[in-house]
């Protein structure tokens, strides 16, 4: 038996079948793992996030329906067991406001022609996670939803919740707060 | 096109998501404004390092621990009731 389409998986994941087990955990550990580490930002809570989202899937498969697709709604269950833990380490922040006036960008230093091992260097990546880590959390959900995991605009909406106006609106915010941050660093690089 | 407008569709030009007379004022306004040139620019190549950054898997050494640990978890709950039926 063959677990490449979805609806031959999910059929397995139901009769509780090992290989079934095998092909889910090859196909969406990973994404799993990465969408809610940017969202908790470290190791031991990413994993222990993707343990909590595999075993409500588990529970939840049974009446999972297939006008959902299985990453989509898999995602979705990601990221409330992410909030979930991020609530428990810190206090909730407010949502971001949409509708305030956008920061003009003030790092005006081109950096693009900086040589690739200095921004594929430790250091650089280093910066990169800090970035994104210091995002305010409504913001930091759509850019790592949408860059860094590559989940379309509707994707995201539905796994996070909201419209994919808003997607965009905050993925916006965080593309623009995130580019004056890593040009703080970057641009300095490229002026010496 | 102003500055600040382009900022405004910045997102939506790097994600093709705006019109194409739209985007045409954006290259237009780029041409001859270094300075929203290079915001786009950085902006495009950060969400390329990112990308890439964030490509990142399980930990190996955790990997196999939590493979085993979630196949037990599954495989200890009864199937579904009408697992049989296709669906």
């Amino acid at each position: 038996m063959t677990m490449d389409d979805e609806a031959t998986l999910i059929a397995g994941l139901r009769r509780r079948d090992q290989q079934a087990f095998a092909a889910f955990f090859e196909r969406y550990a990973d994404r799993v793992y990465r969408l809610a580490h940017g969202i908790v930002g470290n190791e031991a809570d990413a994993e222990e996030v993707l343990q909590t989202t595999f075993i409500s899937a588990f529970e939840a498969i049974d009446r999972f329906e297939q006008h959902a697709r299985l990453g989509t709604w898999l995602y979705r269950i990601a990221y409330n067991h992410a909030l979930m833990l991020l609530r428990k380490r810190r206090p909730v922040e407010p949502l971001p406001e949409d509708d305030g006036e956008l920061p003009m960008p003030a790092a005006l230093t081109d950096w693009t022609a900086l040589p690739e091992e200095r921004l594929l260097s430790r250091e650089a990546r280093d910066i990169l996670r800090h970035a994104i880590a210091a995002l305010p959390d409504g913001l930091r959900e759509a850019f790592v939803c949408r860059d860094v995991e590559g989940l379309s605009t509707a994707e995201c909406a539905q796994v996070i919740g909201i419209s994919e106006g808003a997607v965009k609106v905050r993925l916006h915010r965080a593309r623009l707060a995130m580019r004056e941050r890593v040009s703080a660093y970057f641009g300095e690089w490229a002026a010496v | 096109m102003t500055c600040d407008e382009l900022i405004a569709h910045l997102s939506s030009y790097i994600d093709h998501e705006i019109d194409t007379e739209l985007a045409a004022e954006v290259r237009e306004h780029i041409a001859g404004c270094t300075n929203c040139r290079v915001v786009l620019d950085t902006t495009q190549r950060m969400i390329v390092l990112v990308h890439d950054e964030g490509q990142r898997a399980i930990p190996a050494g955790q990997r196999s621990a939590l493979f085993e640990r979630l196949q037990r978890t599954f495989l200890d709950q009864p199937p579904a009731p009408e697992a049989d039926r296709s669906v």
